[in-house]
């Protein structure tokens, strides 16, 4: 989706900050390394939560943080909504999946198994 | 008293959340298809438990999570213990269910159907309490139970193509389930829980209110109604999907 939307609006993004690296999420995305230091420490769990959740309220104003919050929540809902029910990718043969899913190697993630498994 | 007042909120919280957390609220004390009132507000007691169970951590860090014996630190309340690990598994190693787990419930007394609401209702609770959290906010309390019995509704049509439980197949959205989508076509995640239509519909009410709406799905810019972009929202999905170790 991140990808798809960078070439929507034709913005040169770089991936690897959905691996964490705050670097890269400054390419392209506004507030991006604050965005991704908030939702990295919401799903650690960790104790720097309150100072990302500060940080990203002086740069970014309340209404960011709390959409932000928002769309952190809803996914570890999706997550686990996914992992639950064994859900496959849908299509693995799309191109853009494909690369996305290579350049981020998520085939080390256990629940790869509940896709490639019906592939096989 | 009204639920989620968000008064004391340091930041303004949008209408359009709030008033999802508070129909959630109203759905989960009533009987659903396959639990009545009192078993759901339990399932969302013990979703909020399930992060202070020491043998959850203990399990979660095993190689495997049948290395571990040991018993969960419960809410002791009217739940079965099969349901309660199902509830602890969802929220803290999910990604450690498989379709053996599921077929070992079902023959243990946890049907399928049994097992996607509770899913249901273990998924909405937390992203609820998580959005809390997110934000510093005390947890909401939980709502006083309705008394009834579950409906037992199950859709017509279902298939076994996909995942560990029946679900409605895309061109299955009809009759009863026509509003969980159209034209025929759909996304797996979306056919996940609709063994259990009402947990699908729990799920989308939450998530255009904290993510964007369906109608908004193929909108790849952004949302006039959110502060943040669509890069900002699928950075920040994409970074807990990360975390979570989701491969979908």
């Amino acid at each position: 989706m991140l990808r798809v939307s960078a070439s929507t609006t034709d913005t040169d993004i770089d991936l690897n900050a959905i691996n964490g690296d705050t670097d890269s999420a400054a390419v392209g995305i506004t507030y991006g390394p604050e965005l991704v230091r908030f939702a990295q420490s919401f799903a650690l769990r960790d104790d720097e939560l309150a100072q990302h959740r500060q940080a990203l309220l002086d740069i970014a104003g309340p209404d960011v943080l709390v959409d932000a919050a928002g769309v952190a929540a809803n996914f570890q809902r999706m997550t686990r909504i996914a992992d639950s029910i064994g859900i496959p990718v849908d299509d693995m043969q799309a191109d853009v999946g494909q690369a996305v899913r290579q350049e981020l190697n998520l085939t080390r993630f256990a629940s790869a198994q509940n896709t490639l498994n019906q592939q096989a | 008293m009204e639920t989620f007042d968000y008064s004391d909120s340091p930041y303004p919280i949008r209408s359009d959340i709030r008033k999802a957390h508070q129909e959630y609220w109203q759905r989960l004390r009533k009987p659903g298809s396959w639990w009545n009132g009192a078993q759901r507000v339990a399932i969302a007691a013990e979703s909020r438990q399930a992060f202070h169970c020491a043998y959850c951590v203990e399990r979660k860090q095993a190689l495997s999570p049948y290395q571990v014996a040991g018993q969960h630190e419960t809410t002791q309340s009217v739940l079965d213990p099969i349901a309660v690990d199902a509830i602890h598994r969802i929220i803290t190693d999910q990604t450690r269910i498989t379709a053996r787990y599921i077929e070992q419930n079902d023959a243990a007394g946890l049907s399928k159907n049994a097992y996607v609401e509770l899913t249901g209702i273990v998924v909405a609770m937390f992203s609820i309490d998580e959005f809390h959290r997110a934000l510093g906010l005390p947890l909401e309390p939980l709502p006083a139970f309705e008394t009834g019995e579950p409906s037992q509704y199950q859709p017509e049509i279902l298939s076994d193509d996909i995942g560990f439980v029946p679900t409605v197949p895309p061109e299955g959205a009809v009759g009863a389930e026509a509003d969980l989508w159209s034209d025929g076509r759909t996304a797996n995640v979306v056919r996940a829980l609709t063994l259990v239509p009402d947990a699908l519909r729990d799920w989308r009410m939450l998530s255009d209110a904290q993510y964007i709406s369906f109608a908004s799905m193929a909108n790849f810019v952004g949302d006039p109604n959110r502060s943040i972009n669509r890069m900002q929202t699928e950075l920040i999905a994409g970074r807990v999907s990360a975390i979570n170790e989701c491969f979908y």
